[in-house]
């Protein structure tokens, strides 16, 4: 998609090389970011992240529903993506959906924690109601407006954002139902639950462009990865999730090394991300 | 349903002429040639415009004048109800084929011949009148992107209900079931490039209708202008600081 | 100023979403007082006076709306949170709010606080919306108070405790609605004030004057939210409650959710219900369905005994008719039972004022003035309401209006409150407006409003009309009407030419209301809501103002008149060859009356145009009704008397069945082909906004009791189609000459009535017209004293291109209210006209009692009920004794549909003829009623 000659790569290549990328930034270093949050007023939460010139919007709707019989003290948490053409031409009409496809699964994959729901980085119990008869399924929805690169950090900063400023109606429940009957609830106006987002961890893309890796990597950076791990990492610095993307094999020791620079980055974008929504959270008070 | 009480002011507490709150944000993409994004009340609409550039399908591509393509998308949390939003159905086939339309004939497509340019609105949010949003978002991402054109083009709404004709529907007075007159207009040229409605209304009712309409699309004009003009105020301060 | 408004709604489907709406503020809403100098006067409703600026709070609307429509009370500030507080809560008394508000002369004020930046308030956490609304209302009030400054007092009128505490905290001024009515110093308003709840405590008394101990006689109402889920969980079922009006302990719910009706029997379960609630019942479980049924008649010590009335003319007017013997026969042969439930909550209250007499007491000695009485309303099927009173000497005789309040679990009877009184109990006057406001008919004047759409008087054809090229000139044609004697609204005439072909044309010509009586007008607007005119033995109640009634409409004789004509070519075998529709100009040569018109025919001498005509018509009329019939149209037979009147004290004079004679059936005959040939034409234009007529067909259940009343006296009735029935009732001939009409009567009455629809609203085949075996029908021919006609000649008018539609038939939920509306009115006008005829026939008995001849349509327990020809009244007759009933040496035989004594030496059977005598008693003073007893 990026058209570049020999020399840019070889610029692009050779300023990752010596810790001076092309916009002047070291290798570990992001751009800047900024949140906005309850964008979308109709949705239960909602945040818009900029990441430079990469835009995107993430939007979390709850809905009561029942739990999966085999989980019957846990909800659920569906995420998915879309890409708009705004972002970029090619994803008009069904251009989109495989770079959308594979956005959601890598999402998924970094916060929702195994299939049985351990590990998950959003907390599936606290979305229980009634045991083994009703829950909120939070259905998250992101969209890519600008694409600009890295877009996987920045859809896990918008999703982290837009879940903390979720807030979710208090259920109170009417009666105690038979066995086989869905409970009757009353959903409270006035009252809502926060979630308590602070275990939900933050993404760092570590992209490997000839020797070394690069956070937060441009889109004209991208197009010269060999390959990407993608951390999800938490507060207490424990990894949740984790995707390797990029077809070129790398040797497990490497690996190990990226996590660890992973891990060292995701605490500085950790505070970063906790102070603009907090930021944000206090703009929209206003 | 009372959508105007007899003291005169709609469920949302507008009065029947009354246009809903507006805003405009230039620039929200990036990486596009020209963007923007038009509020009007909780109908919230992105518009990115790309090009004019070389035409990626070659077969379309006309000696004479600018090739101008449009599509409407609906992001799934634009509406209440969640629900996936299905590309190229109908509806958005039809809406992307209107905002085409009424956008190609006021850029002087005859300026750029050989050439492409794609205009992309995004529904982000969905409460009434997105025809109407969709047209004024683009009209603004294709300022931005200094693409020449005949006028500006804004877009405005009326219906009729309880016998008052009412200015710029949102999502509950427009499902109420009444007609709903949407007009595009060309402001300086004094001229409506587009008009459709639904429904059935009385000639002489619909008239009032259509003049209410294009008063609405002239108030957004004159507040489009003055979105533009902040904006290059801004750039040229830029460029100056 | 914008501000977002979000809140939470649960979709049918139980799923949960978030709903958010734009809420502007803004600083335009100005506050109506016209002493302010900071806001715009030209709205202001809020008088200068000294009295102070009223703020209400929602409950005190809801309760006391009858007070507020008293003009002692004025300069009200009608919040917009009260008011749609009120419109969710109680419709009725919001409309009657709004009509204070728009009413110009009384000095009410809304004032729009939700949308003023000033006293918006947002919602804070953990508050409920209650205590929200009551903050905003105390906001909007000590907005008042600053805005106005010291110019006027602003008074909050609270009644909830907590609420006036704060507002007094907050600096505002707060009174009960009591302590206010009590400083204005007017005791009569006293009278007027709904008693609150827990005010209940004093009126023990009046429960102590009965028998009955104070217990808790009902089962409490479930909570709302138990309710919901109830009927979520399919354990309740939601609907209406009907009161069998002919017996008020049995009531019936429609119920979606089990598709059938619930039976519930006795008051106990119907839990202080009233009819017209909507209410949550749960079923009872089978075996008690049975076992319920004999409270129906047993349960309350006030069982009254059933009245004499008018012969049903229809299934609406008549008891339900089931329940009545099973009781005592106790048999199960009777199919399966219907389902019986009990009421376990009421969703939404129906409750209004209703119009009656106090139950004769005793005056009480020194309870200071006020007395607790009983009220009895005139519509059985409402409960006796306890009303306390300062002036019960006043209305022991009275005709009153009552509302009612509340019901708590301990007292057998709901509370209420005097709302005004009509008059002395037993004048006619009196009882003629009892009937009227009973059934809901406007009898007020026209207002000036509807007068000035009127033209000036004197009215006649202008020059303009007869050059007008949509209006035919039909002057020449000999053009006559024929009308029940006295008729002073001629809606219709008619001509019959004969033409050179041997053909026939024949016209039929309606008056032209919709000339006069334009869409939007006062007048129109004025004559929708009255829907039809009702006629009363004494009075007529017209739907439009005298001059157009009576003059400019009405197709009189010799004068010039604007029509509408339906013009038909006819061959003489009376086959339609040719319809055409027109406006027209007539001149009507002669106005005749039925038995004119007939006694001209039967005479062969007379040899005129008219006579010729009329012969003519008469000829084609006997060839259409013929068809109709062998197409399957019911002769049915109606009961219908006729008063004769004394002109000065309009006491009846004379009381008979009303002769039908062959002239009603020729213009019955045409009306019904011009009212068919128009339904055609709208239809075939407008698909989906035609006023039709149709009348349903009736089910087998409707047909029961015929059928088994035709089975006892052994014959055998058809009534797998309409044409079947009209076979089987034209063989039911006994040797008594007078069997056949009377089965015709008993067939009648199983039908339910026709209604007015939508065409919209339904689909083809369920536009039939049972009765009249007719694809289509609708009412065109009387637009003078029907709005239907009305509507239906303004779609004619529009077929034909020469009048355009108002908006109006665009909107299909104002569409089918307007049907409604006019079926209601229709059927009211119909049960006021003969509650007119009952009360003038109890007039009539007074000072003659009589002996007569009648004849047993029904057997019952203690006895049967029997129809007396003559008079077309039915009332029971008694074997025994009220205190014997249900034992006693009287057996029923379900079956054979007789009652014999015990030792077999009398035996009466169904149909059979018996002599009676007909007496009016007093029982009580000042209740007269008609007493039927066996010779």
């Amino acid at each position: 998609m990026v058209g570049l000659s020999t020399g840019e790569k070889l610029f692009i290549q050779a300023g990752i090389a010596q810790d001076l990328r092309t916009d002047g930034r070291g290798r570990l270093t992001y751009r800047p970011i900024s949140i906005e949050t309850d964008v979308i007023s109709q949705a239960n939460g909602s945040a818009r992240v900029r990441m430079g010139g990469t835009e995107v919007i993430a939007t979390v709707k709850a809905e009561l529903g029942r739990p999966n019989p085999m989980q019957p003290d846990k909800g659920k948490v569906s995420i998915s993506v879309d890409c708009s053409p705004t972002a970029e031409p090619a994803f008009e009409g069904r251009g989109g959906e495989e770079l959308s496809t594979e956005l959601s699964i890598a999402l998924e994959r970094c916060l929702l924690g195994g299939k049985s729901g351990s590990g998950a980085g959003i907390d599936l119990s606290s979305l229980i109601v009634v045991e083994g008869k009703l829950c909120w399924d939070l259905y998250i929805e992101g969209l890519v407006v600008s694409s600009e690169g890295n877009l996987l950090d920045a859809l896990g900063a918008a999703i982290k954002a837009a879940l903390s400023n979720t807030g979710i109606p208090k259920v109170h429940v009417a009666a105690e139902a038979l066995d086989n009957e869905q409970p009757e609830v009353d959903v409270s106006d006035e009252e809502f639950l926060q979630f308590d987002t602070s275990g939900v961890p933050a993404i760092v893309t570590l992209t490997k462009v000839g020797k070394h890796y690069i956070v937060d990597a441009t889109l004209e950076e991208e197009s010269q990865m060999s390959s990407a791990v993608s951390i999800s990492i938490d507060r207490h610095g424990h990894i949740c999730g984790l995707t390797k993307r990029g077809g070129v094999g790398v040797d497990p020791s490497i690996i190990l090394d990226m996590i660890s620079v992973g891990k060292h980055v995701s605490e500085e974008l950790l505070n970063k991300l906790d102070s603009e929504i907090v930021a944000a959270e206090a703009d929209e008070e206003e | 349903m009372e959508f105007v009480t007899p003291e005169g002011l709609r469920q949302d507490g507008r009065r029947p002429r009354e246009l809903r709150e507006m805003r405009a944000e230039i620039g929200a993409v990036s990486k596009a040639n020209g963007s923007a994004v038009f509020e009007m009340g909780n109908t919230k609409v992105l518009a990115a415009v790309y090009g004019p550039r070389e035409v990626q399908n070659k077969s379309q591509q006309m000696s004479n004048q600018a090739l101008v393509r449009c599509e409407y998308t609906m992001a799934n949390f634009s509406t209440g109800d969640r629900m996936r939003k299905p590309k190229g159905d109908r509806r958005s086939t039809e809406i992307s084929l209107v905002i085409r339309q009424t956008m190609e004939e006021c850029i002087l497509t005859h300026l750029m011949p050989r050439s492409q340019i794609d205009i992309f609105v995004q529904v982000l949010q969905a409460d009434g009148g997105t025809r109407s949003a969709c047209i004024n978002a683009a009209t603004l991402a294709l300022a931005d992107a200094g693409i020449p054109m005949r006028d500006i083009v804004t877009s405005c709404s009326a219906g009729y209900l309880n016998s008052n004709a009412l200015l710029d529907l949102n999502y509950v007075e427009d499902s109420a079931g009444g007609p709903d007159v949407t007009v595009g207009f060309l402001p300086k040229l004094d001229k409506v490039t587009l008009l459709q409605m639904d429904a059935k209304l009385p000639i002489d009712v619909f008239e009032d209708v259509m003049e209410l309409a294009i008063e609405g699309c002239k108030a957004i004009a004159t507040y489009i202008r003055n979105v533009m003009l902040e904006h290059t105020k801004q750039l040229e301060y830029h460029r100056d600081g | 100023m914008l501000h977002n408004k979000s809140f939470v709604k649960k979709t049918k489907s139980g799923k949960v979403m978030k709903q958010v709406r734009e809420h502007y503020l803004r600083d335009d809403i100005y506050c109506g007082a016209s002493i302010c100098k900071k806001c715009d006067s030209s709205v202001a409703r809020l008088g200068a006076s000294t009295s102070p600026i009223l703020v209400l709070d929602t409950n005190v609307v809801l309760t006391q709306i009858g007070l507020l429509e008293n003009s002692a009370i004025d300069d009200v500030v009608m919040l917009s949170v009260v008011l749609d507080e009120v419109k969710n809560k109680n419709l009725s008394v919001y409309n009657r709010v709004r009509a204070l508000c728009s009413n110009p002369l009384r000095r009410f004020f809304v004032f729009s606080n939700e949308h003023h930046k000033d006293t918006y308030i947002k919602d804070m956490s953990g508050e409920s919306k209650n205590d929200r609304n009551d903050r905003a209302i105390r906001v909007a009030a000590q907005w008042y108070q600053n805005h106005l400054g010291g110019a006027t007092r602003v008074l909050l009128i609270t009644n909830d405790r907590e609420n006036r505490r704060k507002a007094i905290e907050e600096g505002i001024g707060a009174e009960t609605i009591e302590s206010y009515v009590k400083s204005l110093g007017q005791t009569h308003l006293l009278d007027l004030l709904v008693q609150s709840a827990n005010e209940d405590a004093n009126m023990e008394d009046v429960e102590d004057l009965r028998p009955s101990k104070r217990k808790v006689l009902y089962s409490e109402h479930k909570p709302m939210s138990e309710i919901t889920s109830g009927l979520h969980r399919g354990i309740y079922h939601q609907g209406k409650l009907r009161v069998n009006r002919y017996n008020p302990f049995e009531a019936y719910v429609g119920s979606e959710s089990i598709g059938d009706e619930i039976i519930i029997y006795g008051r106990t379960n119907m839990n202080r219900a009233f009819d017209g609630d909507v209410v949550a019942v749960e079923l009872l479980s089978r075996d008690q369905w049975h076992e319920e049924k004999s409270l129906t008649i047993a349960d309350d010590e006030d069982d009254e005994e059933e009245d004499v009335h008018l012969v049903p003319g229809s299934a609406d007017d008549a008891p339900r008719a089931a329940s009545v013997l099973q009781g005592s026969s106790g048999d199960s042969s009777s199919s399966s039972p219907r389902p019986a439930g009990r009421v376990i909550g009421i969703i939404k209250r129906n409750w209004h004022s209703y119009c009656g007499s106090l139950d004769p007491m005793p005056m009480p000695a020194g309870s200071g003035g006020i007395a607790y009485a009983l009220f009895v309303s005139k519509d059985r099927r409402i409960p006796k309401i306890r009303i306390q009173t300062r002036q019960l000497e006043n209305l022991l005789d009275k005709r009153i209006i009552v509302a009612v309040d509340s019901w708590d679990r301990l007292s057998r009877y709901p509370s209420g409150h005097y709302v005004r009184s009509i008059g002395e109990i037993g004048d006619r006057d009196t009882e003629s407006e009892v009937v009227l406001i009973e059934n809901d008919i406007n009898s007020r004047p026209f207002s000036s409003q509807v007068m000035t759409c009127l033209p000036p008087l004197p009215w006649s054809v202008s020059p303009v009309d007869i050059a007008n090229p949509i209006r035919q000139d039909l002057r020449h044609l000999n053009v006559f009407s024929v009308d029940p004697p006295g008729c002073k609204d001629i809606d219709d005439a008619l001509h019959c030419t004969a033409l050179s072909n041997g053909n026939f044309e024949v016209g039929v010509h309606i008056a032209d209301v919709t000339n006069f009586v334009h869409p939007g007008t006062a007048l129109d607007d004025e004559a929708a809501q009255r829907g039809t005119s009702v006629y009363l033995v004494e009075r007529r109640i017209d739907m439009l103002p005298k001059p157009l009634t009576e003059d400019i409409c009405s197709l009189r004789a010799d004068v010039e008149r604007l029509a509408f004509s339906v013009i038909w070519e006819m061959t003489p075998e009376a086959d339609i060859v040719s319809t055409s529709y027109t406006k027209s100009i007539i001149k009507s040569s002669a106005a005749l009356s039925y038995v004119e018109a007939q006694a001209r025919m039967d005479d062969s001498r007379l040899m005129d145009p008219i006579t010729r005509d009329l012969r003519n018509m008469n000829a084609l009329a006997k060839k259409m009704r013929l068809r109709r019939i062998e197409r399957g149209a019911l002769t049915l037979a109606s009961a219908e008397v006729k008063f004769q009147i004394d002109t000065e004290t309009h006491d009846p004079l004379d009381i008979g069945m009303y002769q039908i004679r062959e002239a009603n059936q020729m213009v019955e005959e045409f009306m019904l082909a011009a009212n068919v040939s128009v339904a055609e034409k709208i239809l075939k234009h407008f698909p989906l906004c035609s006023l039709l007529r149709r009348h349903p067909t009736p089910t087998k259940e409707m047909l029961e009791p015929l059928i088994r009343t035709a089975v006892a006296v052994g014959l055998d009735l058809d009534v797998s189609s309409s044409k079947a029935l009209a076979d089987s009732l034209d063989r039911a001939l006994g040797d008594d000459p007078y069997f056949n009409k009377l089965i015709r009567i008993l067939a009648t009455r199983c039908m339910t009535q026709a209604v007015y629809f939508y065409s919209g609203d339904l689909s083809p085949p369920e536009y039939q017209h049972y009765g009249l075996a007719a694809r289509l029908y609708t009412h065109f021919t009387s637009p003078i004293r029907r709005y239907a006609d009305v509507i239906v000649h303004r779609l004619l008018a529009a077929s034909l291109g020469i009048f355009k539609l108002p908006t109006l038939f665009l909107d299909r939920p104002k569409l089918t209210t307007i049907a409604d509306n006019l079926n209601y009115r229709h059927r009211n006008a119909q049960m006021a006209g003969r509650a007119s005829v009952e009360l003038h026939t109890l007039i009539y008995f007074k000072k003659r009692p009589t002996d007569t001849e009648a004849r047993i349509v029904k057997i019952r327990s203690n006895g049967f009920i029997v129809f007396v020809p003559k008079f077309g009244i039915e009332g029971p007759v008694y074997l025994t004794g009220k205190s014997e009933k249900q034992s006693g040496e009287w057996f029923v035989d379900e079956q054979e549909q007789k009652i014999k004594k015990l030792d077999g030496s009398i035996t009466y059977n169904i149909l059979q003829a018996v002599r009676i005598h007909m007496e009016v008693v007093e029982p009580q003073p000042n209740r007269p009623k008609l007493q039927l007893t066996l010779l």
